[in-house]
C-alpha cells in the first residue's frame, strides 16, 4: 500500500515505451486509410458509371492534330484531363518532333508549352470513330458548347452514341421531322414501343422457344442414338421402330410450333427494324438507326439534378438486372450477379454440414491423440494451399472423375455423342470446389465454438439421461451455431471473391442460360455460369476496347463488393439473432 | 427422544420420518451401498476402501476438505465419471441392491433414475419449459399433456412454480441465480428419479437463495433419497440426517448428523467440524 | 423468510411454556396442601416433580440440538440460551415446591400457630411473578419483566416479617419451635421461588436487550433506557 502511495505521488513523466503505442496506432491508421481509399475509389468510380454527365460539343481548329478523318466537330463526355510533355508525345509519334521545333520557332507559346494539356473524351460511336475515346489537345479547341438537343443513345451494338435526331421514318414511309411539335414525344413513344416489342421477342425466345428447342434437342439426340443402333445392329426391334416413329412425329410437331413462334418473333423484329430514326452527328454527317437497335436515350444537357438521379437509377437498375451484350462490353451483369449468388449458396450448403460434421467428430468423438493432432495440422495447412491448386483438383476430381462417372451412368447417350453433361465445368462443381477450399475455415471455427460450450451444460444433459449424440444435437450444436455461422461468413466472403479456381471448373465469360430458370427441373447444376470476379477480369482485360470498359470494371467491382457485403451482413444479422437467444450460456 | 415426552403428545422432529412417509415405513438402510470401493483416476487412487450405506429417503451429506474424494464418490453414483478417460474402480456399488456397474445396467437408464444438481447452475439455452422437460424429451416423450403436467409438478416441487408460471416460454437465462438452481432441481425431478445427487448446490448463491434451496432439500427428502456434497458445515448440519466425513479418499466417520456435530467419535472429524483442521 | 426448522424453535418455546405451567401448578398445589394440611396432595406434588425434571432435560436437549444443527445467532441464540436458563430456574422452582411438600406432613399433625395469611400471600405473589416473567419471556415484554423485578421486594419483606413473627412465637413458647422452624423454611422456599421468577425476568431483559442485568440493583436496571 505504502509503495503504491509513494509511487503515485512522485511525478513521473510519460511512461517508458509509450512511443510504441503511437507506433502501433500508426499501423492502424495506415491500414484504415488504405481500406478507406480503396472503398472510396471503388464507390466513386463505380457510381460515376451510372451518373449522367453533360455532353460537350467541341469545335476544333482546322488542320490541328486532334482532327480525325477530317471531322472538326465532336460531341462527347470529358472523361479526364491529362498533362503530357511534348517529349513524351514525341517518343510516341515521331512526326511531332518537327512541329515542336516549329512551335519553338514561333515563340508564341514559348516554354509554357513544354507540356500540353489533353482531354480524354468519350465520343462513343465506335462504328464511326473506331475507338470510344479520343484525345483532344486544349489548344486545338476553338469552341465548346453544350447543345440542348443532343441525345445520348444506348444502342444494341457498338456502344453509346451522341447525335442530334432529325426525323423518324415509319413503316409506311411517313415521317415526323424535328420541326414537328410532336417529334420528341413521338421519339419517346416509338422507343418505348420498340422496347416492349423487344421484351416480347425475349419472352418468346426464352420462355417459349427455349423449352421447345431443349426438347427437340433431346429428342434428336434420342433419334440419333436409335439411328446409330440401326447402323451397328443392322436392324431395329419393333418397339424401337415405333419409338422412332413417335420421336419423328413429335419432332415434326415441335418444329411446327417452333416455326410459328419464330414467325411471331420475326414479325416483331421486322417491325423494330422497319422504323428508323435519322440523325446527324456533331460534325453534320448523317446516320440512321433502326428503332430496334436504339435501346434507350436521354438528353444529357437538359437534365436537372433530380432527373439525373432518376436516369442514374434507371441505368443502375438496367446494369444489375440486364443481360450483357456485345461480349460483355455493354448491357447488364445480372447473370454474373446471379451466378455468383447461386454458386456461393451452393458452396455454403455444401461446406457447412460437411465442415460441422467433421468438426463434431474431431472434437467430440475422435480419441485425442497424435493422429487427430496430425489431422488438425493438415486441416490448418489446407487453408494455406493456393486456390488455383483447388481449381486443378476440382477439374480433375469433380469434373473428370465424378462428372464423368455421373455422365456414364445417367447420361451415357450424350456422353457418347461428345456432349458431356456433368463431365464438364458447371456451377455444382465450382460450388463444391470452393466448398473444399473453405472447408478448413468452417472446421476450425466450428471446432472452436464447440469446445467453448461449457462442460456444465454437457454434464447437465448427460445427468438427465441424454445420450452423447442427443447432447450434441440438442445443446452443443445450437450453442455453437454463432461460431458455425462465423465460419460460414468467412467462407462466403472468401468464396464469393475467388476467381482463379473457378476458371477451371465452370465459369465462362458469357453463359447462355442462368443456372436457375423456369425450365424443368428449374435448377440446372450442370450449367456453366457467370461470376462477377471473372466478369471483371473478362471485361477489363479481354474486351476489344478495354479503355471503354474501365468504368464497367469499377461498376462491376462495386456490385461484387456490395454482394459480398449483403451476404455477410445477412449472415452476421442471423448470427447476432442466434447469439442473443443464447446469451448467458457461458454462465 | 425420550419416552416421557409422550405426555406432550408430540414427537420430536428427528423421528418424524415415519410421519412424513406414512405409506412406507420400512426404508432400506443401504439404498446406495459402497462396498470396499476403490477408485482411480489413471494411476492416482482417489477413494480407498470406502464402505458406505446411504439410507433411502434421507439426506446424506458428504463433507471433507477439497480433494478428499467426496465429489468423486458422488459422481460415481450416477457414473458421471465414465466421461473421464482412464478411470478404474474396485469393489461394489449397489443401488437398491443392483450393481451400478452390472453389464446389464445401461448407463443412460441409470442416470434417468438418478437426478443430479451441479455446483454451477447449468440451465440450457432454452425456455424454462423446455429445460424442465429436457429429460422427458430425450427419453422420447412427446405427449403435450404429459409434458405440461410434468412441468407443473416439477416446478411446484422445486418451489418455483409461482415465480415462473407466467413465463414458462421465456429463456431460462432470465432467472436469478437461485431460481436457476431451483430450475435445475426441477429438471432433475422431472425425470421422476429415485435419487437426487447435489454437488455443492448452493456454493454460488446468496444466503436467501441458499435458504430456499435448503428448505427445498428438506422438503424433497419425503420422496427422494438425497446425497449432497457441501463445503458448508452449517449447511450439512441444517439439511442432512446423516453425515459422512471424508479425508484423503478415506471415509473417516459416518453417523447421524447430530452426533457428528455434537460428539464426533474421531479426532479428525472433530477438528474438521470445529474448523480447526490441519 | 421462514425456514423449515422454525417449527423446532416453536416447539422449544411451547415446551418451555408447558414446563412453566407445570412448575406454577406445583407451587399452587403445594400452597393449597399447606393451607389445607392436605398430606395427600403434598405427596402428589412430590411425585410430579420428576415430570418437571424430565422437561428440563428435554428442553436442554432441544436447545443443544438446535445450537448444534441450526447454528442460531443473535436473538435466536439468546432465546435458546435464555430458554435453557429459564428451564433451569423453573426446575428449581419445582424443587422448592417439592421441598415445601416434604415439610407439610410434619406440620399437618400440629395445631396451626396462626391463620395462614402471609404464606399464601407470598405464594400468590411468587406465582404472579412467575406468570408475568414467563409471559414477558414469550411476548418479549420488557416492561412486564421490569415489573417482576420490583415485586421481588414485597416477597422479601413478607419473608422477613414472618421470620420475626415466628421467632417471637418460638421465644414465647419453645414447644412450637419445630413447627415455626418448618414454617420459616417454607417461607424461605417461597422467597426463593420469587427469586427464581426474578432471575427469569432478568434473563428476559437479556433476551430483549442482550444486556446482562444480573447482580445489578433494581433501581439501576429501571433507570436504564
Amino acid at each position: 500500500m505504502e509503495n503504491n502511495a509513494s509511487s503515485t505521488s512522485t511525478k513521473s513523466p510519460a511512461p517508458k515505451g509509450e512511443i510504441w503505442v503511437w507506433f502501433t496506432s500508426l499501423g492502424l491508421v495506415l491500414g484504415l486509410a488504405m481500406v478507406l481509399f480503396l472503398f472510396g475509389l471503388i464507390l466513386m468510380r463505380g457510381f460515376s458509371f451510372f451518373w449522367p454527365v453533360p455532353v460537350v460539343q467541341l469545335e476544333l481548329k482546322e488542320d490541328s492534330e486532334s482532327v480525325f478523318r477530317g471531322n472538326t466537330s465532336f460531341a462527347g463526355v470529358i472523361a479526364s484531363t491529362q498533362e503530357r510533355s511534348l517529349q513524351e508525345i514525341a517518343v510516341e509519334e515521331e512526326i511531332l518532333l518537327e512541329e515542336e521545333e516549329e512551335v519553338e520557332a514561333d515563340g508564341i507559346l514559348g516554354q509554357a508549352l513544354q507540356t500540353i494539356s489533353e482531354y480524354r473524351v468519350f465520343v462513343g460511336s465506335r462504328d464511326r470513330y473506331g475507338q470510344s475515346f479520343r484525345y483532344f489537345r486544349h489548344n486545338d479547341i476553338l469552341e465548346r458548347s453544350f447543345p440542348e438537343d443532343i441525345i445520348r443513345a444506348e444502342r444494341r451494338v457498338e456502344g453509346d452514341a451522341f447525335f442530334f435526331p432529325q426525323r423518324i421514318q415509319f413503316q409506311d414511309g411517313s415521317e415526323v421531322t424535328r420541326e414537328d411539335a410532336i417529334f420528341e414525344d413521338e421519339l419517346d413513344r416509338v422507343v418505348k414501343e420498340a422496347r416492349s416489342r423487344r421484351s416480347q421477342i425475349n419472352r418468346i425466345d426464352r420462355r417459349e422457344i427455349g423449352p421447345i428447342n431443349l426438347e427437340i434437342r433431346q429428342l434428336t439426340m434420342d433419334l440419333r442414338y436409335l439411328n446409330r443402333i440401326e447402323r451397328s445392329e443392322g436392324e431395329l426391334t419393333e418397339a424401337q421402330q415405333a419409338e422412332r416413329e413417335r420421336l419423328t412425329g413429335r419432332i415434326a410437331k415441335l418444329n411446327e410450333q417452333f416455326e410459328l413462334l419464330r414467325d411471331q418473333a420475326d414479325e416483331l423484329r421486322e417491325t423494330n427494324q422497319s422504323i428508323r430514326v435519322f440523325y446527324e452527328y456533331a460534325d453534320g454527317t448523317n446516320g440512321q438507326i433502326a428503332i430496334g437497335d436504339l435501346f434507350r436515350f436521354y438528353y444529357p444537357n437538359r437534365l436537372g439534378f433530380l432527373q439525373r438521379v432518376q436516369v442514374a437509377g434507371i441505368q443502375f437498375w438496367e446494369f444489375v438486372s440486364g443481360y450483357p451484350r456485345e461480349a460483355n462490353m455493354s448491357g447488364g451483369i445480372f447473370p454474373a450477379i446471379f451466378g455468383t449468388f447461386v454458386m456461393t449458396l451452393i458452396m455454403s450448403i455444401a461446406v457447412t454440414p460437411f465442415g460441422v460434421i467433421t468438426a463434431i467428430y474431431l472434437r467430440e468423438y475422435a480419441v485425442q491423440g497424435p493422429l487427430v493432432r496430425a489431422v488438425r495440422i493438415a486441416i490448418n495447412n489446407l487453408a494455406g494451399v493456393p486456390s488455383i491448386v483447388f481449381g486443378v483438383f476440382g477439374l480433375g476430381f469433380f469434373v473428370y472423375i465424378m462428372g464423368g462417372t455421373i455422365d456414364s451412368l445417367f447420361f451415357s447417350q450424350a456422353q457418347e455423342l461428345g456432349t458431356p453433361t456433368f463431365g464438364t465445368g458447371g456451377i455444382l462443381w465450382a460450388g463444391l470446389t470452393l466448398a473444399l477450399l473453405n472447408l478448413p475455415v468452417v472446421i476450425v471455427a466450428t471446432e472452436e465454438s464447440i469446445s467453448a460450450v461449457p462442460r456444465g451444460v454437457r454434464e447437465g444433459s448427460l445427468a438427465c439421461g441424454a445420450s452423447k449424440w442427443q447432447t450434441i444435437q440438442r445443446l452443443v450444436i445450437p450453442a455453437s451455431l454463432p461460431g458455425i455461422l462465423t465460419g460460414m461468413i468467412l467462407a462466403m466472403a472468401r468464396g464469393a471473391g475467388e476467381v482463379a479456381p473457378l476458371m477451371l471448373v465452370g465459369v465462362v465469360a458469357l453463359a447462355p442460360n442462368l443456372p436457375v430458370d423456369g425450365t424443368f427441373p428449374f435448377v440446372h447444376l450442370e450449367r456453366k455460369f457467370m461470376h462477377l470476379g471473372f466478369h471483371i477480369y473478362d471485361v477489363g482485360f479481354q474486351s476489344p476496347d478495354s479503355e471503354a470498359a474501365i468504368p464497367t470494371v469499377f461498376a462491376t467491382t462495386l456490385i461484387l463488393i456490395a454482394l459480398i457485403v449483403v451476404l455477410n451482413l445477412s449472415a452476421i444479422l442471423l448470427r447476432n439473432h442466434i447469439r442473443k437467444k443464447h446469451k448467458g450460456s457461458a454462465f | 427422544m425420550n419416552d416421557s415426552t409422550e405426555t406432550l403428545q408430540q414427537t420430536p422432529e428427528i423421528t418424524r420420518k415415519e410421519m412424513d412417509n406414512p405409506d412406507k415405513t420400512d426404508f432400506r438402510q443401504d439404498y446406495i451401498s459402497f462396498r470396499n470401493y476403490n477408485f482411480y483416476y489413471g494411476a492416482t487412487q482417489v477413494l480407498f476402501e470406502v464402505n458406505l450405506d446411504i439410507p433411502e429417503r434421507q439426506v446424506t451429506a458428504l463433507i471433507g476438505p477439497s480433494g478428499c474424494g467426496k465429489s468423486t464418490l458422488l459422481r460415481n453414483i450416477n457414473r458421471m465419471n465414465d466421461l473421464v478417460d482412464g478411470i478404474r474402480h474396485e469393489g461394489e456399488l449397489l443401488i437398491d441392491g443392483t450393481s451400478a456397474y452390472d453389464p446389464t445396467v445401461e448407463v443412460i437408464s441409470l442416470r434417468k433414475r438418478i437426478g443430479m444438481v451441479f455446483q454451477k447452475s447449468n440451465p440450457f439455452a432454452k425456455s424454462i419449459y423446455e429445460n424442465v422437460v429436457y429429460g422427458l424429451r430425450v427419453a422420447g416423450r412427446k405427449k403435450k399433456s404429459t409434458l405440461d403436467e410434468a412441468v407443473e409438478t416439477s416446478l411446484r416441487r422445486a418451489a418455483l412454480w409461482d415465480e415462473v408460471k407466467d413465463r414458462l416460454g421465456e429463456s431460462a437465462f432470465g432467472l436469478s441465480g437461485g431460481q436457476m438452481q431451483r430450475l435445475c432441481i426441477a429438471r432433475a425431478i422431472a425425470n421422476n428419479p429415485e435419487i437426487i445427487l447435489m454437488d455443492e448446490p448452493c456454493s454460488a448463491l446468496d444466503p436467501v437463495a441458499t435458504g430456499k434451496i435448503e428448505d427445498l432439500i428438506h422438503d424433497l427428502k419425503k420422496e427422494y433419497t438425497i446425497v449432497i456434497v457441501t463445503h458448508n458445515m452449517q449447511q450439512a448440519a441444517r439439511v442432512s440426517d446423516r453425515t459422512a466425513f471424508f479425508y484423503l479418499g478415506k471415509l473417516i466417520e459416518y453417523d447421524e448428523t447430530e452426533k457428528m456435530f455434537m460428539n464426533p467419535a474421531q479426532k479428525q472429524t472433530e477438528d474438521y467440524v470445529r474448523g480447526r483442521f490441519g | 423468510m421462514e425456514r423449515f426448522f422454525d417449527k423446532e424453535l416453536d416447539k422449544f418455546r411451547s415446551d418451555l411454556s408447558i414446563m412453566g405451567a407445570k412448575a406454577i401448578e406445583q407451587v399452587r398445589k403445594v400452597t393449597e396442601a399447606l393451607v389445607e394440611h392436605d398430606v395427600e396432595l403434598a405427596q402428589k406434588v412430590r411425585d410430579a416433580d420428576n415430570e418437571v425434571d424430565e422437561l428440563e432435560k428435554q428442553i436442554d436437549a432441544e436447545a443443544i440440538r438446535y445450537m448444534t444443527l441450526r447454528n442460531p445467532v443473535a436473538s435466536e441464540l439468546r432465546l435458546v440460551v435464555v430458554g435453557m436458563k429459564a428451564s433451569h430456574d423453573l426446575e428449581r422452582v419445582a424443587d422448592e415446591a417439592t421441598n415445601i411438600a416434604k415439610r407439610i406432613p410434619r406440620i399437618a399433625e400440629e395445631k396451626p400457630l396462626k391463620d395462614y395469611i402471609d404464606l399464601p400471600r407470598m405464594s400468590e405473589i411468587a406465582i404472579e411473578m412467575l406468570d408475568d416473567a414467563l409471559e414477558a419471556l414469550f411476548s418479549n415484554d420488557l416492561e412486564k419483566a421490569k415489573a417482576v423485578l420490583l415485586r421481588d421486594k414485597e416477597v422479601d419483606r413478607l419473608d422477613k416479617q414472618l421470620y420475626r413473627e415466628l421467632s417471637g412465637f418460638m421465644l414465647e413458647n419453645p414447644k412450637v419451635t419445630t413447627v415455626a422452624l418448618e414454617l420459616m423454611f417454607i417461607s424461605r422456599s417461597l422467597e426463593r421461588i420469587a427469586d427464581h421468577a426474578g432471575n427469569i425476568a432478568e434473563e428476559v431483559i437479556f433476551l430483549i436487550h442482550g444486556k446482562d442485568v444480573r447482580h445489578t440493583p433494581v433501581k439501576k436496571i429501571l433507570k436504564e433506557d
